[in-house]
């Protein structure tokens, strides 16, 4: 079945990735990006999409490709 | 809760509180059938100043109160509140005010119809701050739900 647009969503690894940089706490990330720690909340669990702005400065806090850091893949159906 | 989300709820509970008076106030008027430009005049210039001074005092509480609260509750004499106001707060902030221009113009829209309908300018102005007062509340709903949903 072919899919349309909406079938698809931001996806993002920034959880992974604070872990894998000596466990950075949401605070940290929040001050380094200059945004609130509800904002990084919201990001990992996938309810808010983030301005190509903040997306890039989360990319240049991993120091990764944007690419690595956030996707735009099939909505997960659950099932 | 963030410190947007305590000005939001403290602006609700400030506005709930004044149109609870209006109406209790208005209630009273018609009751007395005492509905006239003196009184209704004078129940204006009061809510509008009720709003000025609740304003201030939900300010002083959200900076002040608010900190002080959460300072003693963590512990950390030096703590400070995040105030940081990031896109998804103005998102969110464009939301809300998005639906008070929607209510406020439902409001007046159904202000000038009671006047078109041959009612006294009185019913419509008081009609107007009703909705300019609801207008508000359905804002603040509107901010402190995105805020859960988002």
């Amino acid at each position: 079945m072919k899919k349309s647009m909406d079938d698809y969503q931001i996806i993002n690894n920034i959880r992974k990735l604070r872990f894998f940089h000596e466990e950075m706490t949401q605070k940290e990330l929040a001050q380094r990006v200059g945004v609130t720690r509800q904002t990084i909340i919201s990001l990992e669990k996938g309810k808010y999409s983030p301005s190509l702005e903040l997306a890039f400065k989360i990319a240049l806090v991993f120091d990764m490709p944007i690419g690595k850091v956030f996707s735009f893949d099939l909505k997960e159906t659950g099932s | 809760m963030t410190f947007q989300q305590k000005n939001n709820t403290v602006s609700l509970v400030s506005f709930v509180a004044i149109t609870a008076f209006f109406l209790v106030r208005v209630g009273q008027l018609i009751a007395d059938d005492n509905f006239s430009h003196q009184s209704v005049v004078r129940l204006w210039i009061v809510v509008a100043l009720l709003a000025v001074i609740a304003t201030i005092v939900a300010m002083i509480f959200t900076h002040s109160v608010a900190t002080a609260i959460e300072s003693v509750q963590s512990g950390d004499p030096d703590f400070e509140i995040d105030k940081t106001v990031d896109e998804r707060d103005r998102r969110i902030d464009l939301e809300g005010t998005s639906v008070t221009y929607t209510v406020s113009s439902l409001g007046a829209f159904v202000a000038m119809v009671t006047y078109a309908l041959g009612n006294s300018p009185l019913v419509m102005f008081t009609l107007l701050i009703f909705f300019g007062m609801m207008a508000q509340i359905a804002g603040d709903l509107k901010r402190l739900w995105s805020y859960r949903e988002v």
